[in-house]
């Protein structure tokens, strides 16, 4: 046989299971490999393993939410707006006025100003900051709602561990949540029509008894099929099957009405607002990744309405998610972002709107290991260019990853071929890190 | 002559993988079968692996109908097929289903997902279906196929879908020169788009772009695929000033297009407007330009020794189809850092392929005949042979068409199901395209395909898989089920006719056990046993 | 958006009109900035804008060269200029009201006046009043001779049918003084008795606001002028019509007129030539016609026959056009917007 290369393992058809395991030394490889502990059936192992479970929520602004009216204002320029720039917590730190709940909270966050990402377009734009690169031919990366589940997933999980709301229809098509290379192991859970997963109710026409005997009839046939079969497709059949009545069970997790008034009102009335509140009840039950959207922010046209509108609704859903956190003590263990495909321009056009932007625009990143109150990155008194710290997608997710505990550097593989977690050469922003 | 044109160009190319010794290529009248065995067997031999023994009878025919026409066989085919005592019994079947209308159906759909396998349904899809089920009914050989699809007659009703393969992509001429790239010669040259491939060394900027000046001139004019006269297509290369690509072919040959590649004068941008015009007008296709790009990409690729791709692309993918995975993994890493796990054998197969005439039908026939095509997938050892060895059959997850049809199948009462071949023929075929909406619910299967949660939700709660298969409305086999007096008799009539075989004792005895226990509700119970057998992983994969 | 000169209303009540299809362009003066109000002393070349950059200036027309000066400077954009007497009025997105002397140039009084951002300030056609509406959802009349609050006039809900907070984007007062007419985002306008500062009649125009539930989870449009007919009995509402791609400035320029004290519609201009924002309404003071101003990319002048219910005429123009002043004979429209001025006559 011809010397194995990365193409044409054999390992490859036999088990992705094991090559797709870290490189890392000993038990830290075991830790991240949740598919090989579950091949080695020791449960007990896991609880010791990922005592650190970290869980991340992603306020994903998709269409592209005006830094200069968020999180980077720059009041005067000719670029500016009609906004103000407010002081926060944070001396010396100043955001737009349209977050002022946010003001007084930004010593929880950290605000990267300085992302050159160089892509305006929806789809693609998108693609990259979930990814952090781009796909190569014949390889489609996992985004960063993948790892993590995969990373912080638990073995015995009886949730879903990558969970995606995304209601509206604009951009919805644009960049879906995607596991790459990772499978459908690692796929979100898409929420699109309902805020409730599709088919996690059973059917009224068969007892909850039945429905769980047949699984288990199901089991049983197909435990005699896989007698002398080894495959990677097979097991996943089984694993899914497997994870059913799990996740029917945490049908109630989706479920706002178990909260009292009081927290539904706290968080309000919006449909970004409940997805929020079940983003904070799935993370509180351990699902590692949720990501709401909230579109659509492409303002074109009346940029500053459309900003007065939905900013107020940004802060006040991120402020009270970040409050709601830190009471239940999960400040240092789940992380709130704020990100989009790109920012926008800051020249204003004839509609008073702005265009696509992604030469000099902001994020944030709130909770776990990140550095609250800190600030990474300087743009120009127009807000055209970076001046200072200049920030790309990959090093955006190696500094995601790095806060929550997780090696950038690791390495997946395909084949003999290692992929670590974001390219070679990409570090993470270690001055936002605690 | 091509044939001789071929081996001195497998001899010299460095390009693809080690060349074969002259004494082991086959006689060209030796069956394609014997030479996949004997190469498959010696490399099985090498590696001291004891391969599967060879799939029952039953394994087989539900395989090649899966294979072949991309349903599971009837319970009638599967006991005909048993009983039968003819010596040549497999050879008749593969006949039978080679030449069967729904052979042309389930190869176009596969050859669809094949040219468009980011499940694009931007229109004019069905068209192109249309095409290739007509080009598989009437067996065109590879290269026609070929031709017609990158120079389509447009004026051609019939002919008209081939168009739309490159008319999706006019838009983007780097998407159409990858995807032309990728479907007919198993290259993927993206990563040269932008720098020289990382992994292949012999391939630059210059194939990448070399081979979008072939296609950069392609563009819809209202409705038709059109093409201009000149036109090039200029780069800026990781390093020096910005270059003219040339229209080059992978293998560094180039094409002359002489004074084409001039920026044209007003007068011809002006004539060639009205004949645009007026062909949008009337709605005819527009004439190709005096120099077509296109027609000397067709030409240089099937030329000498540049052929090989094409050929080795097209067996590479024909092996994937039947056994699971490809002579070289992925299918679009046909090149010489990525070699072959038989390089001999996919020598022979194209060369046999390009002598007799691209006929796929006698390639695909070959295959299924061969002995590594009927192995068990079952290996009952704990180390499992390397899988690029083809010792042990591999587990095919369904496409969306196959499983929806064969659900279609299980579900409805089998005496439905016999008769005279046409009228069964007719049914099968109304099956088929009752289940096509189910077919859109399901993913399409990729290499290290898995599957998702999402599917095993649909189908334990989904309303549409209670509709579509498990009622007792006349003419299903719960309906024949619910009418048997004896559980025993309903339980086996049950794993017969899901998945083709009779019940093992200790299936009998839990199958038994589970209705027993739903004494007074039997209908209910059978409706759970089929549930669980047609979502056991022995109804899911072709094995 | 006014000037003050409402006082010769009476006279331009027995003038006859001149003709919407002598429209001509005479003057496009170009300036890098957004123009959002203008203001014109009557029978002068001097105007006074407020612009993108938070300044106020004053201009000469009738100069050789057109150099606005600067005058004084808010905190945001300045979105109305008004002439009160003898004293210009300015309000901006950062919630104040400012007074300055025309004679001196020099402000001399500034008023935090509402909570959130000013969308538009307008004095009475006496010159005594002045009125300000903002996102705070209130429409406060001021003494604009002592600069005391008269009236707060709450008839608007700071939140839209949708959770979202709302914007209060236009006002207008009556040519006799006595009413004044305010209209919000989701389409909701208010007629107001000045002296007593109650609510005599609303008018709902719906079509105006599109909330797009489904595509793209928010809002666009909204009541951006009002109108009131010579003889205060109809009131012209301008906005957008229904949008179907909220990112842009696409729905169609729409007018209605409504009988306000019924709140029966009477006559609807749905627009088939331009998309944008109706940003300014205005009537002939004969009545005649109805002139609107407004626009998305690029702007437009349309003119209504409102009793005859017909479109007179359609003009495109260089620019979005944020407010406009229009002589007291209806001869010349002075137009201001995304970076350019125009003026146009009529013959």
């Amino acid at each position: 046989m011809p010397r194995i290369s990365f193409c044409g393992s054999a390992d490859h058809a036999v088990n992705r299971r094991a090559f797709l395991g870290s490189a890392a030394a000993g038990g830290v490889s075991l830790a991240a490999d949740m598919t090989a502990i579950n091949a080695l059936a020791a449960p007990a192992v896991n609880g010791a393993l990922k005592n650190n479970q970290k869980r991340v929520i992603l306020l994903w602004l998709a269409g592209g939410a005006s830094q200069l009216e968020t999180w980077d204002p720059k009041p005067g320029a000719s670029t500016g707006g009609p906004f103000r720039a407010i002081p926060t917590d944070v001396p010396g730190l100043h955001i737009s006025e349209l977050m002022p709940k946010m003001a007084s909270r930004m010593k929880t966050t950290c605000v990267i100003r300085g992302l050159n990402t160089k892509n305006g377009d929806h789809g693609s734009g998108a693609q990259l900051m979930m990814r952090g690169r781009r796909d190569e031919a014949g390889l489609k990366y996992p985004d960063m709602g993948a790892v993590i589940a995969r990373e912080m997933g638990l073995l015995e999980s009886k949730v879903p561990d990558y969970v995606a709301f995304y209601t509206q229809t604009e951009g919805r098509g644009f960049a879906p949540g995607d596991s790459g290379f990772l499978g459908a192991r690692y796929a979100p859970m898409e929420l699109t029509t309902n805020n409730v997963p599709e088919f996690v109710r059973k059917l009224d026409g068969i007892s909850e008894l039945d429905h769980e005997e047949r699984a288990g009839l199901r089991t049983l046939l197909s435990k005699e099929f896989a007698r002398g079969r080894s495959s990677e497709t097979l097991s996943s059949q089984n694993e899914a099957y497997q994870r059913v009545r799990g996740i029917m069970a945490s049908e109630k997790l989706f479920d706002i009405s178990q909260e009292s008034q009081k927290v539904r009102d706290r968080y309000g009335p919006t449909q970004f607002a409940e997805q929020v509140l079940i983003a904070r009840r799935l993370v509180e039950a351990g699902v590692p990744f949720v990501r709401v959207a909230r579109a659509w922010w492409d303002s074109h046209g009346q940029n500053f309405e459309t900003h007065q509108e939905m900013v107020p609704e940004l802060d006040h859903i991120m402020a009270t998610l970040l409050d709601d956190l830190a009471e239940r003590g999960l400040a240092d263990d789940v992380m709130v972002l704020t990100l989009a495909e790109f920012g926008r321009t800051p020249g204003i056009n004839a509609s008073l709107g702005r265009d696509h932007f992604a030469s000099a625009w902001s994020m944030t990143i709130s909770g776990c290991g990140i550095k609250g109150g800190s600030v990474y990155g300087k743009t120009d008194a127009k807000g055209n260019k970076v001046t200072h710290e200049e920030v790309d997608a990959g090093t955006l997710l190696a500094t995601i990853y790095a806060a929550l505990g997780i090696n950038p550097h690791k390495n997946y593989y395909l084949g003999a071929r290692p992929l670590p977690l974001v390219n070679p050469g990409i570090d993470a922003i270690q001055a936002v890190l605690k | 002559m091509l044939r001789l044109r071929l081996f001195a160009a497998l001899v010299l190319s460095a390009c693809m993988a080690e060349p074969a010794a002259a004494e082991d290529i086959p006689q060209p009248r030796e069956p394609i079968a014997l030479v996949i065995d004997r190469h498959i067997a010696a490399a099985i031999a090498t590696a001291e692996v004891i391969p599967a023994t060879q799939a029952d009878d039953a394994t087989l025919i539900r395989r090649l109908t899966l294979d072949l026409v991309g349903r599971i066989p009837t319970t009638a085919e599967v006991e005909s097929y048993v009983n039968s005592t003819d010596p040549d019994k497999r050879g008749k079947l593969v006949d039978r289903l080679i030449n069967s209308p729904g052979y042309a159906r389930h190869q176009a759909t596969l050859f669809e997902v094949m040219f468009n396998p980011a499940g694009d349904r931007r229109g004019g899809n069905a068209a192109l279906r249309q095409y290739l089920a007509d080009a598989v009914q009437e067996n065109k050989s590879w290269d026609r196929v070929f031709r017609e699809m990158l120079l389509p007659d447009q004026s051609d009703t019939k002919l008209k879908g081939a168009a739309e393969f490159l008319r999706a992509r006019v838009a983007d001429a780097d998407k159409m020169t990858i995807d032309v790239s990728v479907a007919f010669f198993g290259v993927n040259v993206s990563c040269a788009q932008c720098h020289h491939h990382p992994n292949v060394e012999e391939w630059t900027q210059d194939h990448f772009y070399g081979m979008k000046a072939f296609l950069a001139r392609t563009f819809d004019n209202g409705g038709f695929l059109g093409e201009r006269g000149y036109g090039t297509v200029k780069f800026k290369p990781t390093k020096g000033p910005e270059r003219v690509a040339k229209m080059m072919f992978f293998t560094g040959t180039t094409v002359d297009t002489g004074a084409t590649s001039a920026e044209p004068n007003a007068d011809m941008v002006k004539k060639e407007k009205e004949v645009l015009d007026k062909a949008k007008a009337g709605k005819t296709p527009p004439p190709l330009p005096g120099f077509s790009a296109r027609t000397q990409l067709v030409e240089v690729a099937l030329r000498d020794a540049n052929a090989d791709y094409f050929a080795k692309n097209i067996v590479n993918r024909m092996w994937h189809r039947y056994f699971g995975s490809g002579l070289v993994n992925p299918l679009d890493q046909l090149h010489s850092e990525n070699p072959a796990s038989h390089p001999e054998l996919l020598e022979s197969l194209a060369r046999d392929l390009a002598q007799n005439r691209y006929d796929l039908k006698r390639l695909t026939r070959g295959l299924v005949m061969s002995q590594a095509y009927s192995r068990s997938s079952k290996y009952d050892s704990t180390s499992l042979p390397d899988s690029r060895l083809f010792a042990v059959a591999q587990l095919k997850p369904m496409t969306p068409q196959q499983l929806a049809t064969s659900l279609k199948i299980a579900a409805t009462d089998p005496a439905t199901l016999t008769g005279k071949p046409e009228e069964v023929e007719k049914k099968l075929e109304q099956l088929e395209s009752a289940a096509r909406g189910f077919a859109n619910l399901i993913a399409q299967p990729t290499d290290n395909f898995q599957v998702g949660v999402g599917e095993a939700l649909l189908f334990s709660n989904g309303d549409r898989v209670f509709k579509d298969f498990l009622t007792e409305n006349s003419g299903t086999t719960l309906a024949r089920a619910k009418a048997m007096k004896e559980p025993r008799q309903a339980v086996e009539f049950l794993v017969r006719t899901a998945l083709g075989r009779s019940p093992t004792d200790d299936e009998t005895t839990a199958l038994l056990a589970y209705v027993e226990k739903r004494s007074g509700r039997e209908a209910e119970a059978y409706r759970q046993v089929l549930w669980a057998l047609i979502t056991s992983p022995e109804f899911r994969f072709s094995y | 958006m006014d000037t003050g000169n409402h006082h010769l209303q009476s006279v331009r009540e027995h003038m006859a009109a001149p003709k919407p299809d002598s429209l001509k362009l005479i003057k496009d003066l170009q300036r890098p900035v957004i123009q959002f109000s203008v203001a014109r002393i009557p029978d002068s070349d001097a105007i006074y804008l407020g612009c993108s950059d938070f300044k106020v200036y004053s201009a000469n027309l009738g100069a050789t060269k057109f150099e606005p000066r600067e005058l004084y400077e808010h905190e945001s954009y300045v979105t109305g200029v008004t002439l009160a007497g003898l004293n210009l009025v300015s309000g901006s997105y950062d919630g104040k009201l400012k007074w300055c002397a025309i004679e001196t140039g020099q402000v001399i009084r500034t008023v935090d006046a509402h909570a959130k951002w000013i969308r538009d300030v307008l004095a009475s056609p006496d010159g005594k009043l002045v009125a300000s509406v903002a996102d705070d959802m209130v429409c406060r009349v001021w003494n604009a001779i002592t600069g005391e609050l008269v009236h707060e006039l709450r008839g608007h809900k700071e939140t839209t049918p949708h959770n979202f907070t709302s914007m209060l984007y236009a006002l207008t007062f009556s040519p006799d003084g006595k009413l004044l007419a305010t209209g919000d985002k989701v389409g909701h306008v208010v007629v107001w008795d000045v002296q007593s500062g109650k609510q005599l009649g609303a008018v709902e125009a719906p079509v105006m606001y599109t909330w797009d539930k489904v595509q793209r989870l928010h809002s666009i449009g909204g009541v951006r002028s009002v109108a009131f007919s010579p003889d205060s009995k109809s009131l012209a509402v301008g906005g957008m019509g229904k949008v179907g791609n909220i990112d842009h400035l696409e729905g169609k320029a729409r007018v209605e007129v409504y009988d306000w004290q019924s709140g029966n519609r009477i006559a609807e201009f749905p627009g088939d030539k331009f998309a944008g924002l109706v940003n300014r309404l205005a009537w002939a003071p004969d009545g005649s016609w109805l002139v609107g101003a407004g626009g998305a990319g690029e702007g437009f002048l349309l003119f209504f026959d409102v009793a005859n219910k017909k479109t007179l005429r359609q003009e495109k123009l260089p620019m979005h056009v944020h407010d406009f002043e229009i002589s007291d004979d209806a001869r010349e429209i002075l137009c201001a917007g995304h970076n350019r001025i125009t003026i146009h006559r009529l013959s």
